[in-house]
């Protein structure tokens, strides 16, 4: 929302403070401000000067050369024996007489001002020498027109500086538009204008007209207007006037330059009062061309009726397009004609023209919700639509219309067509009370509790009185009622908000809650998940986080169907259409770019969550399951040609996280491939489920990736991965120490190695050795079983060797009594795995 | 797959045959039957050769896929021991190993995380964490969005093509307000006990938003709530002073706020604080102020919606994101950096 500090200052009847300080209290108390602009630079040294002779240059089909009266203001620049200055000007309207607006040498051109700055010089044309030049609107930025110079249209002294003469000596202070999506008053001047005085602790007069104090309407020439409302509760205010007899032309250059220093281009006297109108109060009018209107429907009365479209009515609007309205907008028609997409667009067919001699004027409040789903349908996004769905109050629109109608009277010379139509839909005891919602009850202490301030009832009362709420004060007791333009004050936190933000938010006290001492119980899945990370890094391993969204074709790339997955019906890019069924793809579709970077050997791991469309109703309130897992995938370039497999080094992986969370794992073989999607990329015969040994909970997947998945993602063959599920790890997780007492005796080792048959698993054999050796071994003595080496020698047997570790806590433990335990566990091995000691 | 063209169909049938008994399967794109199918639709007129050309087509990409799929299994690993410890028949030292530790790193983003958490654990703050998945419900409506509101155009979101038994897609959550209404519900009851309610909810957002060097569509946010009896505006600028005073290492950091607008809170913040020494690059009127949260006292209507009597409890709530402060700390040029898993980043955070 740009404002302009000149305008503002119309309405105040105090001087402004300086431009940085003025810019710190809206900032403060107001929105946030995106930017100032400082119109004056734009304008420097631009002078009122009339045209006091006008000749042919000869030689030429266009130019003049003219000599003008600047009331000898501007230096350094030649001049004749009368003081007047040469300029040669092409424009098809210069002529003696005329007043208009010069760039002196040194002047820049305002339209390049900010972009590539065009400084005007003295030089010659034909021979001539041109000092400066007269200007057009569009190098004045004032407007699009170039066919000629502008012209001044009031008296003015030769010499003005024109940036003063226009008020273009200016500051546009851009506010975050966001700040005001419940203050509709604030998209104009005016509310600004109030706000500024309220935040600066003085008092806001509205003018007259705005507070309904108006002259009367005369009608003069009778225009017959006929306006329906169809639609009362999403028109809840329709207002329309006729007005005759005008002259479309273009604006008086003030009007002209009020609407350009906003960004507003000015097309004709009738539509600018409508813009200037609505720039003033927030409140979109739209003008009709009466006539055509009426002709519409052959003659008897121009109609304007507020309804929904019919099947297969279509419209064209003003921008061009023709469209289908969607079933349920607020169009403007005749009885016969649709002629506009009502607080959206107007149509084109009832545009004010040039030829245009008598105007319908609206001004209509439309349903806020509607007007954003119509904007939405159809992709138009104007002024007006910005305005209406803020939800502009249906209590200003006849001091709006008439100021308008007014104003279009004196600007185009119109008279009064009609009186004021007022198709008024409000509940009367809102017309009445002039007030949107009742007048609201507050204590001071109620708003002192909530901001921590000692204010009495009568300084909330002054605060709130300098926007021109009502405020009655008994006591502590405030009645508050809202001025009709206020929509956004409807219970007493409302009007918390308004004294805290008048008073100033930025001086309240700081001040802690005050808590009691009960230690904080940390979330045990973050703290868990903190652990693990930390444990990874201390393994090499890098996390990584990406996205939750990922391509449909990574999903089918790791044979996981996009089905199953929730899509997004408005995807930035099919890269990021499904939320992901697993994090492995994710991982696994990171390694390529890694290995080429340069890294040949790496751990990459990331915590986060998954979705699947089978547990759609499966998770808090019935919304979808969230599954949160830990993924780690490791790979090592081709190049490196590492002897073994990827599995392993994984496993090492699951080790330490085992170990971080005191568990112990178990592997099971996959006889079977569960129709699981995030199972699907694993290599069957060389990957596990990973069970907790203790309680035999599954936890997760371990294994390298199948042959189509390394070749879709151009992973290397020696890649392998996991992922766990965090809230099984949790479940499983153990505080218990695996301390044991350090023996005071020396302790034992011993190598054994069996071959066993090559179909039996080593976990069985190890499990075996252990239970076995438990069983056996002499009392109280510490023992550990930890592998050495496994040794493949033909197809049909493996010889597995372990190192036994043995302590005594009550003796030295002699070598014969190690040699009987090896023998008894031998026999043993012998008849129950057929495993023979080597 | 049934061909339409007879003539498809019977070279189809062949050519599946002869595939199955090819020893190299991918031989079978030098078939003459083949061949003789793509000169045909060389000479076939317009309007035949689209139908004509598609079941060629979808015969060549049939064929492909029982080629593929043989070559996945003549690539396939032969079965491993899983149970097993490590591979046979290797040296002691070919036996793996785990990376060096010095090469491990923990994300940027989630130690900050971790960092921003241990400071609200110590202020007596509970952690929670957001939800990736949500419903209208929590996302707007609990929060005093009305249906069809403009302000939820803000917001950006994503929305799911499935919906739920409302019949309303679901939403990827554009904050972690998303959570506000579950944790007020689900704490409401403590209130009565004197108990306040203080919780903190880090997690991941998304904006359907363009990236480029600031902007993500996948962010971080950290959400807080505190609602106790007589709570006022003024003890929220506290609390996060209190907290950006300690995590920039800076007593009594400057406070400084902006009216802003948000539904679910009334009145509603942008909160800024001086920037800290470490921060400033010079004493410019830039560098002097950092804002850094949006918050709010929360709106009655959504204390309401839990169960809370606004008249009774009061309370404030926060959000702001992580990735700024990240990068500022860092001096991290590009946002995009955060979710690319590139090593050459994330290892300098080692």
């Amino acid at each position: 929302m740009k404002i302009s500090v000149n305008w503002i200052q119309e309405y105040l009847q105090f001087e402004l403070p300086s431009i940085d300080e003025l810019v710190t209290k809206i900032g403060a108390q107001l929105g946030a401000v995106e930017s100032v602009i400082d119109l004056t630079a734009q304008y420097q040294g631009i002078v009122v000067v009339k045209v006091v002779e006008c000749s042919k240059l000869e030689g030429s089909d266009h130019l003049n050369v003219c000599l003008i009266d600047d009331g000898g203001v501007v230096q350094g620049v030649d001049r004749n024996e009368q003081g007047l200055v040469q300029v040669v000007c092409g424009a098809p309207n210069v002529r003696a007489g005329i007043t208009v607006a010069w760039l002196p040498p040194g002047a820049t051109v305002p339209s390049s001002f900010g972009k590539e700055p065009f400084v005007l010089g003295s030089r010659e044309l034909r021979g001539v020498v041109s000092n400066g030049m007269l200007a057009s609107p569009k190098e004045l930025a004032i407007g699009d027109s170039h066919e000629g110079i502008l012209e001044i249209d009031f008296d003015c002294s030769p010499g003005a500086d024109f940036a003063e003469t226009f008020k273009l000596n200016d500051q546009i202070i851009d506010i975050e538009n966001k700040m005001f999506t419940h203050r509709p008053d604030c998209f104009g001047q005016l509310g600004v204008a109030r706000e500024i005085a309220g935040i600066l602790g003085r008092p806001f007069t509205s003018p007259d007209w705005w507070l309904g104090k108006q002259r009367p309407i005369e009608v003069q020439s009778a225009l017959p207007l006929v306006v329906k409302n169809e639609l009362p509760e999403l028109v809840p205010r329709f207002t329309a006037i006729a007005l005759a007899g005008v002259t479309i032309k273009p604006s008086p250059v003030w009007l002209q330059t009020y609407l350009s220093r906003l960004g507003i281009r000015p097309i004709n006297n009738v539509v600018d009062v409508t813009n200037y109108i609505m720039m003033l109060t927030g409140q979109p009018l739209h003008a009709y061309d009466y006539d055509q209107v009426r002709a519409l429907d052959g003659g008897e009365a121009a109609t304007l009726i507020a309804r929904n479209p019919r099947d297969s009515e279509r419209l064209t609007l003003l921008n061009g397009k023709t469209i289908n309205p969607r079933q349920q907008a607020i169009m403007i028609a005749t009885e016969t004609t649709l002629i506009g997409l009502g607080g959206v667009m107007g149509g084109a067919d009832t545009e004010v023209t040039e030829a245009t001699t008598n105007v319908i004027l609206e001004c209509a409040t439309f349903d806020m919700y509607s007007i954003r789903r119509t904007s939405m349908t159809h992709g138009i996004f104007s002024d007006a639509v910005t305005r209406f769905t803020k939800g502009q109050s249906p209590l200003q629109n006849t001091a709006i219309l008439q100021e308008a109608a007014f104003m279009i009277a004196d600007v185009a010379g119109a008279s009064f067509g009609s009186e004021v139509v007022d198709l008024n839909a409000l509940p009367e005891e809102v017309t009445a009370r002039g007030a949107l919602y009742p007048a609201i009850a507050i204590n001071a202490s109620f708003s002192n509790d909530r901001l921590g301030l000692n204010l009495t009832a009568d300084e909330m009362a002054g605060l709130l009185g300098n926007v021109e709420c009502a405020v009655s004060v008994d006591g502590d007791h405030l009645t508050v009622t809202m001025p009709f333009w206020r929509t956004d004050v409807e219970v007493r936190e409302d009007i918390v908000e308004e004294v805290g933000r008048l008073y100033g938010f930025d001086k309240l006290p700081l001040e802690l809650p005050e808590r009691s001492i009960v230690a904080v119980v940390k979330n045990s899945l973050l703290e868990t998940k903190r652990r693990l990370r930390e444990r990874l890094r201390r393994t090499g391993a890098n996390e990584v986080l990406t996205y939750s969204f990922v391509h449909g074709k990574l999903l089918e790339q790791t044979g996981q169907d996009p089905e199953l997955a929730f899509r997004l019906g408005n995807a930035l890019s099919p890269e990021l259409q499904y939320y992901r069924i697993s994090l492995m793809p994710s991982l696994l579709d990171k390694i390529h770019a890694n290995i080429k970077t340069g890294y040949d050997e790496f751990a990459i791991f990331e915590i986060g969550k998954s979705h699947v469309l089978q547990h759609k109703d499966d998770g808090e309130d019935g919304l979808p399951l969230e599954m949160e897992t830990l993924a780690l995938a490791y790979a090592a370039a081709d190049k490196l040609k590492k002897p073994g497999d990827a599995l392993y080094t994984a496993k090492k992986y699951l080790a330490a996280i085992a170990d971080e969370l005191n568990i112990e794992l178990k592997y099971v073989p996959i006889t079977e491939l569960p129709d699981a999607p995030m199972v699907k990329l694993y290599e069957q015969h060389r990957s596990a489920f990973v069970r907790d040994a203790a309680s035999d909970e599954f936890l997760g997947i371990v294994g390298e990736f199948t042959a189509v998945t390394r070749k879709n993602l151009k992973l290397p063959v020696f890649a392998a991965g996991f992922e766990l599920d965090n809230e099984a790890l949790l479940k499983v997780s153990g505080s218990h120490s695996r301390y044991q007492a350090l023996p005071r005796f020396p302790a034992t080792e011993q190598d054994v190695c069996f071959r066993v048959p090559s179909e039996l698993p080593y976990a069985e054999l190890h499990d075996f050795v252990i239970a076995t050796l438990a069983e056996i071994k002499p009392e109280q003595t510490k023992l550990s079983v930890a592998p050495l080496d496994l040794y493949q020698k033909d197809e049909a047997t493996k010889q597995i060797t372990f190192r036994l570790h043995l302590a005594s806590y009550e003796r030295t433990l002699t070598d014969k009594e190690v040699g009987v335990l090896v023998q008894v566990l031998a026999e043993k091995a012998q008849q129950t795995l057929n495993a023979t000691l080597v | 797959m049934n061909y339409q063209n007879p003539q498809i169909a019977e070279t189809a049938e062949l050519l599946l045959h002869r595939l199955s008994e090819l020893p190299v399967k991918s031989d079978i794109f030098k078939a003459a039957e083949l061949k003789a199918l793509y000169d045909q639709l060389r000479t076939l007129p317009p309007e035949a050769k689209s139908a004509f050309g598609q079941e060629v087509n979808a015969l060549r990409g049939a064929l492909q896929a029982i080629v593929d799929e043989a070559q996945a299994t003549e690539d396939a690993l032969p079965p491993l021991d899983v149970t097993a410890p490590f591979a046979p028949n290797l040296k002691p030292s070919e036996q793996p190993q785990l990376l060096p530790s010095e090469c491990g790193s923990i994300h940027p983003l989630t130690t900050e995380i971790t960092t921003i958490l241990d400071i609200f654990y110590r202020m007596g703050f509970e952690a929670v964490e957001s939800r990736e998945i949500d419903d209208e419900h929590h996302m707007f409506n609990t929060l005093n969005f009305p249906e069809g509101h403009p302000a939820r155009d803000d917001y950006d979101t994503f929305t799911t093509t499935q919906t739920d038994a409302s019949g309303q897609p679901y939403i990827a959550p554009a904050h972690t307000s998303t959570m506000q209404h579950r944790i007020l519900t689900q704490h409401a009851p403590r209130l009565e006990q004197g108990i306040p309610i203080a919780c903190v909810i880090p997690g991941r957002v998304f904006r359907n938003e363009d990236l480029d060097a600031t902007h993500e569509h996948t962010f971080y946010q950290l959400e807080g709530i505190y609602v106790a009896k007589g709570v006022h505006a003024g003890m929220l600028m506290a609390t996060l002073q209190t907290f950006l005073s300690t995590y920039f290492g800076q007593a009594n950091l400057k406070t400084k706020t902006q009216p802003f607008y948000f539904p679910f809170t009334e009145p509603s913040f942008e909160f800024a604080i001086e920037r800290p020494q470490i921060l400033r690059k010079d004493d410019s009127a830039e560098q002097q102020w950092l804002e850094l949260v949006g918050c709010g006292m929360i709106h009655p209507n959504v204390l309401r919606h839990a169960g809370i009597d606004p008249q009774v409890y009061t309370g404030f709530a926060w959000g702001f994101g992580i990735e700024r402060l990240v990068m500022m700390k860092y001096g991290i040029e590009d946002i995009r950096h955060f979710e690319a898993a590139k090593l050459d980043f994330l290892r300098q955070f080692a």
